[in-house]
């Protein structure tokens, strides 16, 4: 195992690492955006707040990291406080929240998300899934969004049958204020393993800028049912660092539940 | 006041001077308040009652109770399902439940999408913290709260908030309305027999489920004495009189954690996940683990047994700030 060969969703899990800012409060959704949350707190945001919607502030939990249960003991551990949901969203309602953090199923040009259903109707869908969960209220509330999330054609769609929870609506300007969304929210970046995109300033479409080493633009609109708008220069992602790596693989997720989905990348 | 928007969704909605005279009724005295769960359930658990749980399956969930409910097949139930891993697809299974207010609704979701085909289930569409929202309404004694959230969304339209324009600020705002249950299920990790409760650790509202709630079941690990929660009152999570019944169920979250006392007992939270995403293999779980046994504890013994519900005891590593350590 070198540091040139590397799984797409490692790739993904870098990037939204990268993205975190020092001393800035998140709320974290489920999966992902958790093992994403651990690298950048090891390695290079360490003061990052951290708040869980079921009332955790700012916890220091040991690892390795077990992602699938949510509030158990260990990821609640050395936290500063323990409070409750509605603690939690009056705090991001406050305004104290700079970024919420959440994985998506299905996801629009200007960020609006569906986790409700798919196909058919509301009363008889094709497909129902869990519903908003905390997400509605994290992306409604929160100053930025980032969505970490698998990229495939069904999962970024021109229009979803239902929009769960909130991104630019219909991208008009001031949209989310016009509904009475708080003033300058709204969704921030869209890291999938194949690529970087952030929200164009004044339509609020996304915006592909930067791909994943080896990862032609063709290949990432291969996998979107609408057209993104580009950057004047589409960047190439730096691959992940040995010392990301590392951390990913021997401490983060030892059992590769999370890091080992995705195509291998080698260079 | 002009009303903007209007979500279509059917919702639970109690006068507040209804929930002002059952109050009124409710027993003040240091009675004792302890049952087995099949009482408890007999007793405050009706057909057609719309009831919630704080916390869930997998972690710190009213476990012991759902069982019995599903063992003494109660129908009708209309279920809150937020932050809601498995217990409303097992009461779906169990045929308890005819309506979700869907919060979260996170496995078994192939199950629930059949149910509402069949229109065995009917749906309206919340969030996690507008339910949570709707509860501290309840527990408030107020007909509605507004929050920022919802606000331009389906799950707006699907559910039954209402959007006006706030009357101070002239901008929109979404109200929710109150939200009463008949019933809560609670789990604690410690309570005295007067039904003065402690959750420990973080939680989602169990204080507020508790005082929105007409009739309040807590099932908890250990019973402890008035005298320590009279030294410890800031632990104290429920004053008592908020407590209808005290159901002493150690281990009662299992297959779920009580965090600070057992962990999880991660391969039969893998066997539930897998088993409910079909009926068949469903009805084999509630047989396995609910019907086939006459109590909750009546269940541990025969199909978990002690060394292993001592092992997940002794793999809870992290009690600190649960428990004094010394």
């Amino acid at each position: 195992m070198t540091h040139h060969e590397f799984t797409a969703v490692e790739m993904m899990t870098c990037t939204a690492a990268r993205l975190f800012e020092d001393n800035k409060a998140y709320l974290i959704g489920f999966g992902m955006p958790q093992i994403a949350a651990v690298l950048a707190q090891q390695l290079y945001t360490p003061h990052i707040i951290w708040v869980y919607e079921y009332g955790t502030i700012a916890p220091q939990f040991p690892l390795p990291f077990e992602p699938l249960i949510l509030g158990d003991s260990k990821s609640n551990y050395r936290a500063v406080s323990w409070k409750d949901m509605n603690h939690v969203f009056a705090q991001a309602s406050q305004g104290f929240i700079d970024y919420g953090m959440l994985g998506a199923l299905q996801i629009d040009p200007y960020g609006n998300i569906n986790s409700s259903y798919v196909g058919g109707t509301y009363e008889q869908p094709d497909r129902r899934f869990a519903g908003a969960g905390g997400a509605n209220g994290i992306a409604s509330l929160c100053w930025r969004t980032i969505f970490v999330m698998m990229q495939e054609k069904r999962r970024f769609v021109p229009k979803l049958d239902f929009v769960t929870s909130p991104g630019y609506l219909d991208g008009s300007p001031e949209a989310r204020e016009t509904a009475g969304l708080p003033a300058q929210t709204g969704p921030y970046r869209v890291v999938t393993p194949l690529a970087l995109f952030d929200f164009d300033a004044h339509t609020h479409r996304m915006r592909l800028i930067a791909t994943t080493p080896t990862v032609k633009i063709e290949e990432v609109l291969a996998e979107m049912a609408f057209e993104p708008l580009l950057a004047a220069t589409v960047e190439e992602m730096a691959p992940p660092t040995p010392d990301e790596l590392t951390w990913l693989r021997e401490r983060i997720d030892p059992d590769h539940i999370v890091i080992g989905k995705g195509k291998t990348i080698q260079i | 006041m002009p009303i903007l928007q209007s979500g279509h969704g059917d919702f639970y909605v109690q006068d507040p001077d209804a929930v002002r005279t059952q109050r009124a009724g409710k027993e003040r005295g240091l009675t004792n308040k302890l049952m087995t769960e099949q009482q408890a359930v007999s007793r405050f658990v009706a057909d057609g009652d719309y009831l919630g749980c704080d916390l869930t399956y997998f972690i710190r969930g009213p476990n012991a109770l759902i069982h019995e409910i599903i063992r003494q097949r109660r129908t009708n139930l209309w279920f809150c399902a937020k932050y809601c891993y498995a217990e409303s697809i097992l009461l779906l299974g169990g045929g308890c439940v005819s309506r979700i207010d869907a919060g979260f609704v996170a496995v078994g979701e192939r199950v629930l999408t059949e149910a509402m085909r069949d229109g065995q289930v009917t749906l309206t569409e919340w969030t996690n913290d507008s339910l949570t929202l709707r509860l501290l309404g309840g527990a408030m004694g107020v007909p509605f709260l507004p929050t920022r959230t919802l606000l331009g969304t389906d799950t707006l339209e699907y559910s039954g908030a209402k959007v006006i324009e706030d009357p101070f600020t002239g901008k929109p705002i979404c109200l929710v309305p109150a939200l009463n249950p008949d019933v809560a299920l609670i789990h604690a990790h410690q309570a005295d027999i007067h039904g003065n409760a402690r959750v420990l650790g973080a939680s989602t509202a169990p204080l507020e489920q508790a005082m929105a709630s007409k009739k309040v079941i807590v099932q908890t690990e250990e019973i402890i004495e008035i005298e320590e929660i009279r030294r410890h009152p800031s632990k104290t999570t429920i004053p008592y009189y908020f407590v209808d019944a005290v159901v002493h169920v150690p281990f009662g979250a299992y297959p779920g954690t009580c965090p600070g006392v057992y962990v999880a007992d991660t391969p039969c939270i893998t066997e539930a996940i897998r088993a409910l995403d079909s009926r068949e293999d469903m009805q084999c779980y509630l047989e396995t683990y609910v019907y086939g046994a006459e109590s909750f504890a009546d269940m541990l013994e025969q199909r978990v047994g002690v060394k292993r519900l001592l092992q997940l005891k002794a793999r809870e590593r992290y009690r600190e700030g649960y428990y004094d350590t010394p």
